[in-house]
């Protein structure tokens, strides 16, 4: 109880001061506010939570940035990554979201945000939190087994067209969840009949699996996914889902969608939020905080090693950017009658 | 010669101080984890992953490892001792763990638990190193048909579990398999059976059933039966195996290693099956079947050397694949892959020392295990000799602390409790526990493997045939089921007593 007074004291002391201090803000102009007073600085260790168990993409991504913020020295306070794993996401955005006002208590997220809601498993969605930044996107990769018929995602397509029962996409996640929603996003561009491909879901890590002994056709997965499989022959990608070719050893080789006639792409953006209704001035922090640490050499070196893509958007863009990507993926779960 | 040339560069690595410091620090870690019910190995190694940031990841995987299969060690401790399996590979160690110790051959039992993991960690580990890009091909030869006859082969498991009626087995495994499509189904993103309650979206946690129905089941009958002064459970017996009982066991560790190693390649398989597999066939290989469940020693030394002989297999498809084989393996891929390598069929070529430090540390994991964990059998099985009150108490709160930090959901509390109350009912009409918890662990994961297959032939049941793997399998699976009724309809013919009293 007392913890949670002091909390609300300090919450509510800080609403004061940058209440006070927004007038004077607001009049020394927006371009350079360094020494302005009414400023928010963290004066105590930051959280950030990662929705999921250790070792995932969202559990590198806080603890990478976490690191690069004290190693870089953009961030004094100490920041602490704290795992809360289920429901997809749904137990740490739950967690999150009771903690309306905290400028401390961040988290990390991906299309699984929108998705998630939209499949009527968290009753939260990226309109109860405070977007912060973007930081990075990954992209999404169709890959067959080596000796496979096809070349290219127009023929394979083309075969989907003739007689979609004939060919099975395999993914880690659930349908209408991302590695579905990627494939079709794509396949819908290239007039593959949508409601007819057969999806299917192997959340036991059973997915490359089924696609090398060829009980399934095509895998729908992370571009990091498939190098090592590349590399050794047992694969190939018949496409990536990013605007442009990803540079990088193997990497570069992969044809985009775009780059075989078929105009679209998915990103697998990712960056941080804070509770609902996080104060303007810790947001403002924030955001430029975030955009220190994505121009940084050493983010840089941690992009490179884990091949994402730079991608920094501040709040008020990235919320733009989420509005448009949920009305995307709502117009595809409808196709597919799986919105709730 | 390379299988020569990799292991000592391995053993470089393993036998450094560094290495030899981490090796040790992951087994006592994995052991005391693996005792406590509730703490299993994935647990133990996502609170080692912010460790081994920055570390060198051989030094990282290795110490990982050590976790890992110092766990799959230390789960038999709580079953034996407690009948409180904490873990699914540590399930089928109760069915006689449980009562040698009630005996008073606690100290025999876990004995036999030790040796059984070194003997089969040490055989998976010799196959792992010379067969391990051979089997790579075996542990990809499965696919969901394959998995489907695979996890029903286990299913026929229920009926020799079945003490007396098979009716009353098939009923409590429907339950399980019932309790299995509780949650969010992953063919579909349908919410079943949660009644709107977001605490089962997940499903229900393993632990919560085996704990209820076995841990708090025994408890409330040791309290309903705290007048009699029957047991012997207060003395610990001898640690020593006649050499009758070592003749007799030997054979089972050999055999059951094998068996678990070849189920643990399999990914997604792992040593819950091979456990449950290995007590089964060797029941049947058994001339006194009967005495199994009642404490029989080698129904003891074939899970536990399966499970150990598993968790060495399902490093198979992940050092030379790339593909996790388990969920425990899955976080350590997911580890390896925060340390800036991405396993793959390139990992032993292009990162050496791990693959071979990896492998080396496991020889002298296991060796470090059996020294560390024979001495402690007399300190550890002491539990035994506090007073029944005491540890009555001690066991529900195990249970209770075990489901929590797994959920950190009072709802889940109430649900062991549910459990317990069903497992205690479920004894005093004689309907046995161990097939609902096994069907409960198979079904899901049975379930899946179905749909899928189904899905990939357009709905046409074919798919289960046409896999000469696969239609193997299901032959020996209805076999398994029916040659037992067959039998037992014959003997009720013959019996018409014996009728009676199972009805």
């Amino acid at each position: 109880m007392k913890k949670r007074l002091a909390l609300f004291a300090l919450i509510l002391l800080m609403v004061v001061t940058t209440a006070c201090s927004s007038g004077s803000k607001n009049a020394g102009g927006s371009s350079d506010d360094k020494g302005d007073s009414g400023e928010w600085k963290p004066d105590k260790p930051i959280e950030i939570v990662a929705p999921s168990g250790a070792g995932g993409g969202w559990d590198t991504t806080a603890r990478m940035a976490a690191k690069m913020f004290n190693e870089a020295g953009i961030i004094d306070q100490k920041i602490g990554v704290v795992n809360k794993e289920g429901g997809g996401g749904s137990v740490g955005w739950a967690y999150v979201a009771s903690k309306e006002g905290s400028p401390y208590n961040l988290f990390v997220s991906s299309p699984p945000l929108l998705l998630v809601p939209l499949n009527g498993q968290s009753k939260y969605d990226h309109e109860d939190f405070t977007p912060l930044a973007n930081v990075i996107a990954d992209y999404a990769a169709f890959a067959v087994k080596a000796d496979a018929k096809w070349d290219n995602l127009n023929e394979l397509f083309d075969d989907m067209k003739k007689d979609p029962s004939s060919i099975t996409v395999v993914g880690a996640s659930a349908p209408g969840s991302m590695d579905h929603i990627q494939f079709i996003k794509i396949a819908k561009a290239a007039g593959v009949d949508i409601t007819k491909i057969k999806y299917v879901s192997d959340q036991d890590g059973g997915a490359l699996t089924s696609l090398l002994n060829g009980s399934v056709d095509v895998y729908s997965t992370g571009v990091a996914e498939t190098v090592e499989q590349v590399k050794a022959g047992k694969i190939k990608v018949l496409g990536v889902t990013s605007e442009e070719r990803l540079e990088g050893d193997t990497l570069s080789d992969f044809p985009t969608a775009k780059e075989q006639g078929i105009d679209a792409t998915f990103v697998n953006w990712r960056g941080f939020f804070g509770p609902p209704k996080m104060d303007k001035a810790a947001v403002k922090y924030y955001e430029e905080k975030f955009k220190e640490l994505s121009d940084s050499k050493e983010f840089a070196e941690v992009r490179e090693k884990y091949g994402w893509d730079e991608m920094y958007m501040d709040s008020e863009e990235y919320k733009k950017f989420l509005d448009e990507q949920k009305e995307e993926i709502k117009g595809l779960l409808d196709d597919l009658g799986l919105a709730k | 010669m390379d299988v020569f040339h990799g292991l000592i560069q391995g053993f470089e690595i393993a036998l450094s101080f560094q290495g030899l410091m981490f090796v040790f620090i992951g087994v006592v870690v994995g052991t005391v984890i693996g005792m406590i019910p509730g703490l299993g190995p994935i647990t133990a190694i996502a609170v080692m992953i912010p460790i081994t940031y920055g570390m060198d990841p051989a030094i990282a995987l290795l110490l990982m490892a050590g976790v890992y299969y110092g766990a799959a060690y230390g789960g038999a401790a709580a079953s034996i001792l407690l009948n409180a399996p904490g873990t699914s590979e540590a399930v089928a160690t109760t069915f006689d763990g449980y009562p040698l110790a009630k005996q008073g051959h606690a100290g025999k039992a876990l004995a036999l638990s030790a040796i059984g993991s070194f003997v089969g960690g040490t055989i998976s580990i010799i196959l792992l190193t010379f067969l391990a890009p051979t089997l790579a091909k075996v542990a990809v030869s499965f696919g969901p048909p394959e998995y489907f006859a695979l996890m029903l082969l286990g299913l026929t498991a229920i009926a020799s579990l079945s003490e007396g009626s098979t009716i009353k087995a098939l009923i409590s495994g429907t339950i399980g398999l019932m309790i299995a499509t509780v949650g969010i189904d992953a063919q579909t993103g349908t919410a079943r059976f949660t009644f709107g309650n977001a605490h089962l979206l997940e499903g229900i946690d393993f632990l919560v059933i085996a704990l209820g129905l076995f841990a708090l089941a025994e408890v409330a009958s040791l309290i309903k039966n705290r007048k009699e002064k029957a047991t012997n459970m207060h003395s610990v017996g001898s640690l020593k195996l006649t050499k009758a009982e070592a003749k007799e066991v030997a054979p089972t560790m050999g055999r059951q290693s094998l068996l678990g190693f070849l189920v643990g390649v399999l990914p997604g398989a792992g040593g819950t099956i091979a456990s449950f597999m290995a007590y089964i066939s060797e029941k049947k290989l058994s001339k006194n079947p009967e005495k199994f469940g009642k404490g029989a020693i080698r129904g003891v030394a074939a899970p536990e050397s399966a499970n150990n002989a598993a968790s060495g297999g399902a490093f198979v498809p992940l050092l030379s694949l790339g593909i996790p084989g388990s969920g425990t393996t899955a976080v350590m891929l997911g580890a390896l892959i925060v340390l800036g390598i991405q396993p793959g069929p390139l990992l032993m070529n292009d990162h050496p020392d791990v693959f071979w430090g990896v492998i080396a540390s496991m020889y002298i994991g296991n060796i470090l295990l059996l020294i560390l964990n024979l001495p402690l059998i007399p300190y550890i099985s002491r539990i035994l000799l506090v007073p029944r009150q005491l540890l009555i108490s001690l066991i529900i709160v195990f249970c209770i602390i075990g489901v929590y930090a797994v959920s950190f959901s009072t709802f889940d509390l109430y649900l062991l409790l549910g459990f317990g109350v069903l497992g205690y009912v479920m004894r005093v009409i004689k309907f046995p526990a161990a097939p609902m918890l096994l069907a409960f662990i198979l079904g899901g994961m049975m379930e899946q493997a179905f749909r899928q297959s189904l899905t990939i032939s357009n709905g046409s049941l074919s798919i289960f045939v046409t896999s000469p793997i696969a239609a193997g399998m299901l032959l020996v699976a209805f076999l398994a089921f029916l040659v037992p009724i067959i039998k037992s309809r014959k003997s009720k013919k013959n019996d018409p007593a014996e009728n009676n009293k199972s009805a």
